[in-house]
């Protein structure tokens, strides 16, 4: 591949998929800042290794798992931080939300496993299907399929519950004020 | 509480739908763009540039960019930051506008004939989605409608309304669900479809028009567009917003596409216009919005009848 050819399939790259990295970088990586260098290095790996990248959608499934293996780099790296980052990357967005639903979404999110959780949003943000989760991740398609079916289950459950106990706490708090008025 | 409720509530806090999305990627993409264009990166990372350097001083810019938008001033002229600015303001604006209500009315034409068309109402979660293309056999005049949670389909034998349940409950068989072609259309309706485009669009041209309005005219990458989704006759397929299928040059996600977005006085989108192809077989894609914040709720049909009554 000429120079003027890869600088073209770069960009097209770049074009097609950032968005999409930015994204998965943003829920994934433990801060702003590691999820802004993890886009860097996973396009600088891209541009390195250009002649090897799949075409089409393929380049795609590439990306996302090289982030997946930026941000696990990351993580390796900066090991004594790990369990306060993996529990930032989703209480972050909690403790900045001030949409009660947003908050009840994140909330969820966090009560199900890092495996369900990531196989989930992969699903329902980044837009994947369960075979290419499966290329993302390292695991069998059906083992996606699987996964998510559960991760699907357990957010529903999880969610629906956290409603009914803030609805219930709505429902209750009027009647409250009332009594502690009275 | 049902499982859409739950679900859509995931799908709205999806990152790309927060405030400052469409900046991050805009910044981000300068600023990584800057670099491979600088000769920095294009020159090559292996042996003659240490990576790390390199890394840094991306993330270095990344991070600059984020902070302040106003830093990109390097990259292109001042007018074309306008330009850029102009139409992520009027994205978010009708995003805005759009959010309770609106109509959008899609086309695709190929060499000037109707190819496809669809128009969408929506009012909060009641959506209406008419397919009104004259000359697609079996197709024009078919109509969906969800109000309430329910689905109603117009019987194309019998005609008349039917009334199809809860979309997550409908099994298509194969291929695409009804509870993901609404969860399709519900983003494109959104504020997400449309701040993806805008923020990507490169090169734009700024051309003012007598009414008021401006026409932005940039390139934007088809993956952008029109994104996978589904199979269709055994191959997968991309489809642009609003389900209409890509075709040629649309359906390669590396392929630049025109696109020209009209800007009311008002600051609101009137329409998007993308067109590929060569000057022989041009397609264009057009989305018309319309009525946006003051479109009627769809009616639930007064006569429709339950599903099973179709069968024999």
């Amino acid at each position: 591949m000429s120079d003027g050819e890869r600088k073209r399939r770069f960009d097209a790259l770049f074009a097609s998929y950032s968005s999409d990295i930015v994204a998965y970088c943003s829920w994934r990586a433990p801060s702003a800042s590691d999820a802004q260098d993890a886009v860097a290095d996973v396009f600088l790996t891209a541009w390195r290794r250009l002649d090897e990248l799949p075409r089409g959608d393929a380049a795609r499934v590439w990306l996302y798992a090289t982030a997946r293996r930026v941000i696990a780099n990351q993580r390796r790296s900066t090991r004594r931080r790990k369990a306060l980052e993996e529990r930032l990357a989703v209480e972050a967005s909690v403790a900045t939300s001030t949409d009660p639903e947003e908050t009840l979404v994140h909330e969820a999110l966090r009560r199900l496993g890092s495996a369900d959780r990531e196989v989930l949003l992969l699903a329902e943000w980044e837009g994947l299907s369960p075979a290419e989760i499966a290329s993302v991740v390292g695991c069998l398609p059906v083992t996606a399929r699987g996964r998510l079916h559960r991760a699907r289950r357990r957010f529903r459950d999880g969610f629906e519950e956290l409603s009914a106990a803030t609805s219930e706490l709505r429902v209750r708090r009027p009647r409250a004020a009332v009594e502690g008025g009275s | 509480m049902n499982t859409t409720e739950s679900f859509e509530a995931l799908r709205r806090a999806n990152p790309r739908a927060q405030p400052g999305f469409a900046e991050s990627v805009e910044a981000a993409a300068h600023a990584v763009r800057a670099r491979m264009a600088d000769g920095t990166a294009a020159s090559e990372p292996q042996t003659s540039f240490p990576r790390r350097r390199l890394v840094c001083a991306v993330v270095a810019a990344l991070l600059a960019a984020a902070a302040a938008v106003a830093a990109l001033s390097t990259i292109g002229s001042r007018g074309a930051e306008d330009a850029t600015a102009a139409v992520k303001k009027a994205a978010s604006v009708t995003a805005a506008s759009a959010e309770r209500s609106g109509t959008a009315v899609v086309r695709i034409t190929h060499d000037g004939k109707l190819w496809a068309g669809t128009t969408i109402r929506w009012h909060g979660d009641d959506l209406g989605v008419r397919s009104d293309a004259p000359s697609r056999r079996g197709r024009a005049g078919s109509e969906l409608l969800v109000v309430d949670g329910i689905v109603y389909g117009l019987d194309p034998d019998a005609g008349g309304w039917v009334m199809q349940g809860k979309p997550e409950n409908i099994d298509p068989g194969s291929g695409t669900t009804p509870d993901e072609y609404l969860a399709a259309v519900r983003e494109d309706v959104g504020g997400v479809t449309l701040r993806r485009i805008t923020a990507s669009m490169t090169g734009l041209i700024k051309r003012p028009l007598d009414d008021g309005s401006t026409v932005y005219s940039g390139t934007v990458a088809a993956g952008l567009i029109a994104r996978e989704s589904g199979f269709k006759g055994g191959q997968a397929i991309r489809v642009l917003p609003f389900g209409l299928v890509a075709h040629d040059e649309a359906a390669d996600p590396s392929a630049p596409l025109q696109a020209a977005i009209t800007v009311g006085a008002d600051g609101v989108i009137r329409e998007i216009a993308v067109t590929w192809g060569s000057s022989e077989a041009t397609w264009t894609y057009t989305v018309t919005y319309k009525r946006l914040g003051t479109t009627a709720a769809p009616e639930a049909p007064a006569n429709a009848r339950p599903l099973r009554d179709r069968s024999p």
